[in-house]
C-alpha cells in the first residue's frame, strides 16, 4: 500500500514540510471559496505557488492535485460561469466529508483490531483510514488471530468503487471481453468473486476476480439498479460443485477412514445415511460436474460415486486419463 | 487528527498522542505547521491557530477542516472487509458487529448486502485461538493432508490464521521438535494438556511458507492456459511460458501423492513431463480409484 506524508495526520517526514503546508493552504482555499476557482487564481492566491516558473508551477500543481486525490479528496472541474468558457476547481463538500458513522471508542477499537489482523493483497490496513474515523488508543500486540484475504488491493478497490457508485466495469474473462453491471463482491472459500449481470442479459453471474483481466470502470455512476432484494451472498453457493449450469443428484459413499473429514465439508442439510462400518452415504446436488470430480479425487479411494452412471463414467474417464 | 481535535475541544496531549499514534514532539511540530497555514491573505486573522496550552491541544480558526475526509475506496474496502472477515470467523466481540453495521451504512448506503466476506470457521478455531492467547499446550489428533497418516502430537499454538480459504494453526510441535503448520480441518480433536508455554513475542504473518526440502520429490508439469492458476496457487518455479499461453512449471512437494492428485484433477489441462516418483504415485492412485469401479 502506498502510504503518504499527510504530515498533520501522521507526524512524520519533516522533509515534506513545504508540500504539506502548500496542500493545507490549497485545501483551505478550495473548501472556503464556495465557487469554482481557476488554476490561475490558485497560483496567484494560494501561498506556496508564488515565485515559480510556469513549468515548475504546472508540475507542482499536478503533483498536489494527485496528492489530494490520494487522500480521498474529490477534486472536480466545473464551469466558472453560465457560458462555460472557463473552468475551475471545486471540492464539493458533500463528497469531501465522511458522513459520520457515529462509532463509539469501543467500536473503533474493535474495528482497529480487525484491520490489524486481516491482510488483503499481502498487507494489513494502515492507520490512515481509522484516523479519519477518529483514531483509537488501542495498541495491538501479540494477537494470535490472523486472516489473509489474498488478491491485489487495487483491482479489488476498483471493483468495490464500481459496486458502491454503481458504475459498469469491463474486463476479460475466459478469453472474452465483458461489460458487467457489478451488483456486489464476495469473498468465500479463499477467493474474491464479482457478482453481476452482463449487458443485455438479466441473469446474475459470478466471476472469479483473479481470473478477470484488465478490469476497469467505464462510464458514469448510477448506471444501473441492483435487482430488488439482491443479496450478494445468495449468488455464491456454499460448495464449489453447487455452482454451475447442470442439475444432477449424486449418491456418494465415503469410507470410514475419511468419513470425519468428508462430513466437515458437506453443506448443512445434506441427506446422509450412516453405514455400519463407520462410513456413510450422501446425496449431493451437483451443478458443476468438473468441480465435483475434483473434490472426489481429493479423497483418493476413500470416496466412490454410486450414482448416476453418467457422473461415474465421467470420473472413471478422468482418472483413466482419456478425458 | 484536526477534525477530531476540533470536534473535541479540551483534549489533552496524551489523549491525542495515544489516539493518533503521535510522539509528543511530532505533535508539537505538526501543530506549528498548522499554525502557519490558512486562508489567502495569510495574516493573523487568516491563519489557523494551533498550539499546546498547559497539556491541552488547541486548534481554532480552522472550522473548514472540522469534517473528516471521506474514506478512499481501498480504505473503505479494507476496513469493512477486515471487520466482516473477523465477524464471520465467529471470533468477534459484539462491538465489532455494531461497528461494521454502522460503517456499511455510510460506505454503501444503498446496498448493505453488496459486500460479503465469509470465512466459515471450522470447529476448533476458537479453542486453538484461546490456547494461543493463554499459552496452553494442546494435544491434537492430526491426519496429514498428503500422507493420510494420523498422529497424536503436543503442540504449542502460536497463531491461528486463515489463508486461501483454509484455517491453519502455526506453532511449535513437540513431537517434531520444530515449527509446524497444521490445517485445522485436518485436526480431528484438540484437548488442553494442562501444560503451559510462553507464547513468542512476535507472531509470524498469516501465510503458509513452504520451503522445498532436500528429500522433496520434483516433477516438471506442462499446464494448459486453463490451468495457469496452478502457478499462482502452488509454490512452483515457472520454467517456461509456452506459445499457446500455457506454462511449464517445476513442482516440489513433500509427498508425490499431492502432485498425483492434482494431475488427476486437472485431467487434460496438465501433462507430467518428468518425475519418476510422481509417475509411480499417479499409477498407484489411478489403480486404487479405478478398483472401486471395476467390473
Amino acid at each position: 500500500m502506498k502510504s503518504f506524508p499527510w504530515s498533520p495526520f501522521a507526524g512524520t517526514l519533516r522533509a515534506m514540510h513545504n508540500v504539506v503546508e502548500r496542500i493545507l493552504n490549497l485545501l483551505a482555499f478550495l473548501l472556503t471559496a464556495g465557487r469554482p476557482v481557476t488554476a490561475d487564481e490558485i497560483r496567484m492566491t494560494v501561498s506556496g505557488y508564488d515565485q515559480t516558473s510556469d513549468a515548475a508551477w504546472r508540475r507542482m500543481f499536478e503533483r498536489d492535485k494527485d496528492l489530494l486525490r490520494q487522500l480521498g479528496i474529490p477534486l472536480e472541474m466545473h464551469p466558472t460561469d453560465a457560458w462555460e468558457v472557463e473552468h475551475g476547481y471545486v471540492v464539493p463538500s458533500d463528497a469531501y466529508a465522511l458522513p459520520d458513522p457515529g462509532l463509539t471508542d469501543e467500536e473503533r477499537a474493535a474495528l482497529w483490531l480487525a484491520a490489524k489482523v486481516v491482510h488483503i493483497g499481502g498487507q494489513a490496513s494502515g492507520p490512515e483510514a481509522l484516523f479519519k474515523l477518529g483514531g483509537s488508543s488501542l495498541t495491538v500486540a501479540g494477537e494470535p488471530l490472523a486472516a489473509n484475504l489474498g488478491q491485489g488491493r487495487d483491482e479489488l478497490a476498483h471493483a468495490f468503487t464500481a459496486v458502491v457508485e454503481r458504475r459498469l466495469v469491463q474486463f476479460t474473462y475466459r478469453d472474452r471481453a465483458r461489460r458487467v453491471a457489478p451488483y456486489g463482491i464476495v469473498h468465500r472459500r479463499g477467493h474474491w468473486y464479482l457478482v453481476g449481470a452482463e449487458d443485455e442479459d438479466e441473469r446474475i453471474k459470478v466471476y472469479r476476480m483473479d481470473r478477470a483481466d484488465s478490469l476497469e470502470m467505464v462510464g458514469a455512476g448510477n448506471a444501473f439498479d441492483r435487482p430488488e432484494g439482491f443479496r450478494a451472498s445468495d449468488a455464491i453457493p456454499s460448495a464449489p460443485w453447487e455452482a454451475g449450469g447442470s442439475d444432477m443428484v449424486a449418491r456418494v459413499s465415503f469410507s470410514p477412514e475419511i468419513a470425519w473429514w468428508a462430513r466437515r465439508q458437506l453443506t448443512p442439510n445434506t441427506a446422509i445415511v450412516e453405514a455400519a462400518d463407520g462410513g456413510f452415504e450422501a446425496e449431493l446436488r451437483v451443478a458443476n460436474p468438473e468441480a465435483f470430480i475434483g473434490w472426489m479425487i481429493s479423497f483418493e479411494d476413500g470416496a466412490k460415486v454410486v450414482d448416476p452412471p453418467e457422473l461415474r463414467d465421467r470420473l472413471v474417464a478422468r482418472v483413466r486419463g482419456v478425458a | 487528527m484536526l477534525p477530531w481535535v476540533i470536534a473535541n475541544p479540551g483534549a489533552t496531549v496524551d489523549e491525542v498522542c495515544a489516539r493518533f499514534g503521535y510522539e509528543r514532539g511530532d505533535l508539537a511540530s505538526d501543530l506549528d505547521l498548522v499554525f502557519v497555514c490558512g486562508l489567502p491573505g495569510y495574516g493573523p486573522g487568516d491563519l489557523m491557530v494551533a498550539y499546546i496550552d498547559d497539556e491541552e491541544v488547541v486548534v481554532e480558526m480552522a472550522d473548514y477542516f472540522a469534517q473528516p475526509v471521506r474514506l478512499t475506496a481501498p480504505e473503505a474496502l479494507t476496513l469493512l472487509a477486515s471487520g466482516m472477515a473477523v465477524l464471520s470467523s465467529g471470533q468477534a466481540p459484539p462491538a465489532l458487529e455494531r461497528a461494521v453495521t454502522k460503517l456499511q451504512k455510510v460506505v454503501i448506503p444503498d446496498g448493505t448486502d453488496a459486500l460479503v466476506v465469509d470465512l466459515s470457521e471450522p470447529e476448533l478455531v476458537g479453542d486453538l485461538r484461546r490456547a494461543a492467547s493463554d499459552g496452553i499446550v494442546m494435544r491434537i489428533t492430526y491426519t496429514g493432508l498428503a500422507s493420510g497418516v494420523t498422529t497424536e502430537r503436543d503442540i504449542e499454538p502460536w497463531s491461528v490464521f486463515s489463508t486461501l480459504g483454509n484455517w491453519y494453526v502455526r506453532g511449535h510441535c513437540r513431537r517434531a521438535g520444530d515449527e509446524r503448520v497444521f490445517r485445522i480441518d485436518r485436526i480431528r480433536a484438540a484437548d488442553a494438556t494442562g501444560a503451559r508455554f510462553d507464547p513468542p513475542a512476535e507472531v509470524p504473518p498469516p501465510v503458509v511458507r513452504y520451503l522445498p526440502g532436500e528429500e522433496d520429490v520434483r516433477a516438471v508439469i506442462k499446464l494448459s492456459p486453463r490451468a495457469r492458476w496452478v502457478a499462482d496457487y502452488y509454490p512452483v518455479d515457472v520454467i517456461e511460458e509456452t506459445a499457446d499461453g500455457g506454462t511449464v512449471v517445476r513442482f516440489s512437494a513433500g509427498d508425490p501423492a499431492v502432485v498425483a492428485r492434482l494431475l488427476l484433477r486437472l485431467g487434460p489441462d496438465a501433462e507430467l513431463d518428468s518425475g519418476t516418483e510422481v509417475e509411480a504415485a499417479l499409477v498407484d492412485l489411478r489403480g486404487r480409484i479405478l478398483g472401486h469401479y471395476a467390473g
